[in-house]
């Protein structure tokens, strides 16, 4: 077999011009020195890795020094990384990055990471990683540096795009890829377009809920893999819940994506304790909250939809500043308001108005004082976010705000702050996504996502490695209202909170029965009696339930299979 | 490269620059630096060019370089100096480029007989097999410029002998038979064969790995019509990551002016 060689000649005319000038010539230690470092330098072999000789500050966990192994000598440096969430996915990366980066192999690359992200990636590349990794932030660095880090929102807009697509990179890394899932968007055909000599697609959730998702995902990186458009569809779409059944699939999909688990992985994680506290409403609260549940009950409220009445009802257990907004843009919104409409919410703003204290937030500001550590409260509305910080500071309690709204200075500056000098970081769901807190052990739950995931990922800022101590999650549910119901279900039922992080993911693609949340509001919007709304929680908690079994009996299947 | 040994190969490379050592302990190293050096490696050619402009006295930096955090005091302020840190890799950038081409004699024991030298044409290479994966090889091959005698290890047998910069008194060098400029031609193609007579595996299982996603990429876009540019692009990058190549590139060489049997 003939290989191209290429011989590098561009030294021959300086060294001849020197010999017919008799010199300058070098020093012989110097070139001694030289030979010496270039022999330390050879990587005579193709298989291993270099990577952790130059990182002596770093100690990879063994099962992210196999994903790098394995994505360069298996997967010829295209992979979608899929860990479970907290098992260090950036860790793999960047130790892949590092790896073609001494051989030589790679040295212009592209680093996709959600707007929040962009600062922590570049900090932990140059600190961890010793790679000059640069955030975005004028347009010529995409041509000056080398390593790139921006968030795919810039990058897809112009003037940002064209210099991109005119970039020679030889390894772009893709994090949260499963943004991507949906081939008709912009970023997917941004980065569809992108040459993509090695690439790495990082994931913390699992694609194989749909499999037109797993589709587009695979094919972005490795186009054919799973074969043409028609000819997947031809073969998958009839049967579309099949990837778990398909085994010819699942061992297609396998060939791209590595997936740690974390029960997988060996490593001794910190326990999680989880306390509900309930908290019983003021007579006002209590008052108000009624009147919300009347509006449903009476019917004649032509514009309620069952969602914004259930909306007001989940506000009314977060603060009456939550419901106070909600009702003031629903009156804003109408052009023409009806007199009984505008009754209406002017009746219930009198009751807003009525309530003089915050239940919850008083159990917050004791639980604070006795925890008399760090501590972050999640709340889905920025309502109560302004609210807390406001009565917290009333009580000598400094706090700082955070929420996905925040640019990327603000957000690195608040996390900051968080850390060094202030107890209190009050954020809003948008601001869970990835941003790394494990300094941190407490959370409060002021209120509850409906969407369990969501629920993962606020426990995921802390409970990741790293975090050396148990971690304490307090939940807050006010008694006998669709809160507590929530709660009931999510905690008691399916023991959500206790469960390992995937082990949720497992069950939740096993029901194969869409978005849990959209189950939730059904059942809370359009149920018309307790007792239907009671037994339409049953039968979903029986469902899953019934699909934790399955996983299990999988398992014990598969168990004594191998035996 | 073990810390001790980057303690020594610093030592070594800012003696042979010539700056003076203002402390060398077991864990690290303090250095003076010569203005050539700061220039070299510190990286502020603003302070440079308004020093030359205004034609005030040079100040050159003092370097401390930690090797071993145990072993130094602790509050020293100085920079953690490992294999990975990215200031020796800029020291060992900047030995290779400081030292590229050199001329020597062998220092003989021959007195005041007159003694012919040899010259002798050193070339040091690192050989890099690439697809989507690499690994390299180095090589020092020496040939003698009168008979055309090709060595390998050229570097490692130098060591033996002594060598100075000037021609020691009563030698005499021989003028080369073969010009230099066809001498690396010899070597290059000396190389050429070496790595021809190879069983490249590794270059056709690249390739076969490059085929199998090209298939996989036809595939995917058989069903679309035209010319499909992110079909071309994709294929590029195909190309990019697979295919085979060997490099040859340089890592420094000389003039050596030896006795007749010195190697």
């Amino acid at each position: 077999m003939t290989v191209e060689i290429h011989f590098d000649s561009s030294w021959q005319d300086d060294f001849l011009h020197r010999i017919d000038n008799d010199g300058p010539w070098g020093n012989w230690e110097l070139f001694k020195l030289a030979i010496e470092i270039e022999k330390q330098l050879v990587i005579p072999e193709f298989e291993g890795l270099q990577a952790p000789k130059h990182l002596p500050n770093l100690t990879p966990l063994p099962h992210q020094l196999e994903t790098a192994k394995q994505v360069i000598e298996n997967m010829n440096g295209k992979a979608i990384l899929a860990d479970e969430v907290g098992l260090g996915k950036t860790i793999e990366a960047g130790l892949i990055l590092k790896e073609y980066m001494i051989r030589g192999l790679v040295k212009k690359v592209l680093i996709l990471v959600p707007a929040s992200l962009v600062t922590q990636w570049a900090q932990e590349l140059n600190n961890k990683f010793y790679i000059p990794a640069v955030t975005q932030r004028k347009s010529y660095v995409w041509e000056q540096a080398d390593v790139v880090v921006s968030s795919i929102d810039t990058a897809k807009r112009n003037p940002h795009r064209d210099i991109i697509y005119q970039q020679n990179y030889d390894l772009i890394i893709i994090d949260e890829a499963h943004k991507l899932k949906n081939n008709k968007t912009k970023n997917y055909e941004f980065v569809q377009n992108l040459k993509k000599k090695f690439c790495l697609l990082l994931t913390a959730t699992p694609i194989q809920n749909r499999i037109e998702e797993i589709f587009n995902l695979v094919s972005l990186l490795k186009p054919g893999h799973l074969g043409s458009q028609t000819a997947f569809y031809e073969k998958y779409k009839r049967d579309a819940r099949s990837l778990n059944d398909d085994k010819h699939l699942k061992e297609l999909v396998n060939k791209v994506m590595i997936r740690n688990r974390r029960a997988d992985t060996g490593i001794e994680w910190t326990k999680r304790h989880v306390e509900t506290i309930p908290i019983q409403f003021s007579p006002s609260e209590k008052e108000l909250y009624d009147a919300i549940c009347d509006l449903k009950v009476a019917g004649d409220w032509v514009q309620a939809s069952s969602f914004s009445v259930m909306t007001l009802q989940r506000e009314a257990c977060s603060s009456r500043e939550a419901v106070f907004y909600t009702l003031k843009n629903m009156l804003q919104k109408q052009e023409n308001p009806s007199q009984v409409y505008e009754d209406q919410i002017m009746s219930l703003i009198k009751r807003v108005e009525a309530v003089q204290t915050n239940s919850k937030a008083e159990k917050a500001l004791e639980l604070i004082q006795q925890i008399n550590d760090k501590v972050i409260i999640f709340t889905e509305y920025r309502a109560t976010q302004l609210y807390l910080q406001w009565f917290l500071k009333q009580h000598g309690i400094s706090s700082v705000p955070f929420r996905g709204g925040f640019k990327r200075g603000k957000k690195d500056w608040m996390r900051q702050l968080f850390q060094n000098n202030i107890q209190v970081l009050i954020a809003t769901e948008a601001g869970g996504e990835g941003i790394n807190l494990q300094f941190c052990h407490h959370i409060i739950n002021f209120d509850l996502p409906w969407n369990p995931m969501r629920l993962e990922q606020r426990i995921g800022r802390i409970h990741r490695l790293g975090q050396e101590q148990d971690v304490r999650i307090y939940n807050f549910a006010i008694e006998n209202t669709v809160e507590e119901h929530i709660l009931k279900l999510l905690y008691e039922k399916i023991n959500l909170f206790e469960k390992v992080i995937g082990e949720l993911d497992d069950i939740l693609t096993k029901l194969e029965f869409g978005n849990l949340e959209d189950h939730l509001i059904d059942i809370f919007g359009k149920s018309r009696s307790e007792g239907e709304m009671r037994i339409k929680m049953e039968n979903l908690s029986s469902m899953i339930e019934f699909a934790q079994t399955m996983k299990e009996e999988g398992k014990s299947r598969a168990a004594a299979g191998n035996s | 490269m073990q810390q001790q040994e980057i303690h020594d190969f610093l030592l070594k490379y800012f003696q042979a620059n010539e700056c003076p050592i203002v402390e060398n302990q077991p864990g690290h190293l303090t250095v003076q630096l010569t203005i050539e050096l700061d220039k070299e490696l510190m990286n502020r050619p603003f302070y440079w060019h308004y020093l030359e402009k205004t034609g005030g006295i040079p100040n050159p930096m003092k370097l401390t370089l930690i090797t071993d955090k145990n072993k130094a005091p602790e509050k020293l302020r100085g920079e953690n100096i490992h294999f990975g840190s990215p200031r020796l890799h800029q020291i060992f950038e900047s030995t290779k480029n400081l030292s590229k081409y050199i001329r020597l004699y062998e220092h003989h024991p021959n007195g005041s007989r007159q003694t012919p030298l040899y010259p002798w044409l050193c070339m040091n290479v690192k050989i890099s097999y690439q697809c989507d994966r690499k690994r390299d090889i180095y090589k020092s091959i020496g040939l003698q410029l009168i008979n055309g005698r090709m060595v390998e290890n050229f570097h490692d047998q130098l060591q033996q002998i002594r060598l100075t910069p000037k021609i020691p008194d009563y030698s005499f060098t021989l003028s080369p038979l073969v010009k230099p400029v066809s001498g690396m031609k010899r070597i290059e193609n000396f190389l050429k064969m070496g790595i021809e007579a190879e069983e490249h595996t590794w270059a056709e299982e690249a390739r076969n790995r490059w085929e199998k996603d090209l298939q996989l990429l036809d595939h995917f876009y058989e069903d679309v019509e035209d010319e499909n540019e992110s079909y071309l692009i994709e294929k590029q990058a195909l190309q990019e990551q697979y295919e085979p190549k060997i490099n040859i590139t340089f890592v420094n060489g000389g003039l050596f002016y030896l006795t007749e049997n010195a190697i």
